[in-house]
């Protein structure tokens, strides 16, 4: 009998279980993620008490329109 | 060597000038820490009259007195335990005080929603350092999970710069609760003689064939 992990289940199991040491091609990910979501998200979409604007993702559609 | 790791040596060299200047001056490292507990209160004070970017500089400048006061007290030989103690105890003040000028400002503003979403934060950010010191009076070590107060400090500068502060409490409080999920397990699956973390969960979710 052969075990065939599924790819999707232990990406998103390693991200809870987090192990991986600050510096490492892991961290990093996660550091672009949480940045690409802290500068792209239009402030307006999480109701943003302090920020305006449309943001980069709200400016990128605004130009494919 | 990678992104990170490149940012941290780049910042490693000014740091390391003014570790040595405190050594010089004979600073006790247990008044480099007050000192940065002080400047982080002004930076909460800061973030509660929404001057953002003075927050930010002020959030630097505390936490080079944060990140230095362990490396003075290894050199000067001052690294007793009291020291790791009020170390420890004085980041939860820290912490806590910035949350405090977030909950503050957005009262002020009548934002209930992110009041909420800051006390939260606040919440699962003390609860994250809360599992990990509990978890290592039974188990030798429970490191587990991205958002440590490193990376939250990191994340308030850049909420404070970029004025992204609302995108910055979100991805506090997610990844806290993350962060205390993952160590509450962690403990329990380590105190209770199952199986090790490299045999994790996604093993048993296979398919077989």
């Amino acid at each position: 009998m052969k075990q065939v992990y599924t790819v999707p289940a232990l990406v998103l199991w390693r991200s809870f279980l987090w192990l991986y040491e600050r510096g490492s091609w892991q961290y990093d990910l996660m550091v672009i993620a949480i940045l690409g979501f802290v500068w792209l998200t239009p402030p307006a979409w999480l109701g943003d008490p302090t920020a305006h604007g449309p943001g980069l993702i709200g400016w990128l559609l605004e130009m494919l329109r | 060597m990678t992104f990170t790791g490149a940012i941290g040596t780049i910042v490693g060299y000014p740091l390391r000038g003014i570790i040595r200047a405190s050594i010089a001056l004979r600073i006790h490292p247990n008044i480099l820490t007050l000192t940065g507990v002080v400047i982080n209160v002004l930076a909460a004070w800061a973030l509660g009259l929404h001057r953002f970017v003075l927050a930010g500089t002020l959030m630097i400048a505390a936490n080079i007195f944060d990140y230095i006061d362990g490396k003075v007290a290894r050199e000067t030989h001052f690294d007793t335990p009291f020291g790791g103690f009020w170390d420890s105890v004085m980041d939860r003040f820290s912490d806590i005080t910035l949350f405090i000028g977030l909950v503050y400002l957005y009262a002020e503003l009548g934002r209930t929603d992110y009041v909420i979403t800051s006390a939260l934060a606040m919440m699962f950010s003390v609860m994250t350092s809360y599992t990990r010191a509990r978890a290592e009076s039974i188990i030798p070590k429970c490191k587990v999970g991205f958002m440590e107060r490193p990376e939250r400090i990191v994340l308030f500068m850049i909420g404070a710069f970029t004025n992204r502060m609302a995108a910055v409490l979100w991805v506090i409080l997610v990844l806290s609760i993350v962060t205390v999920g993952a160590r509450i397990y962690y403990t329990w699956r380590e105190s209770s003689g199952g199986s090790r973390p490299e045999q994790d969960l996604a093993e048993r979710l296979v398919r077989r064939t």
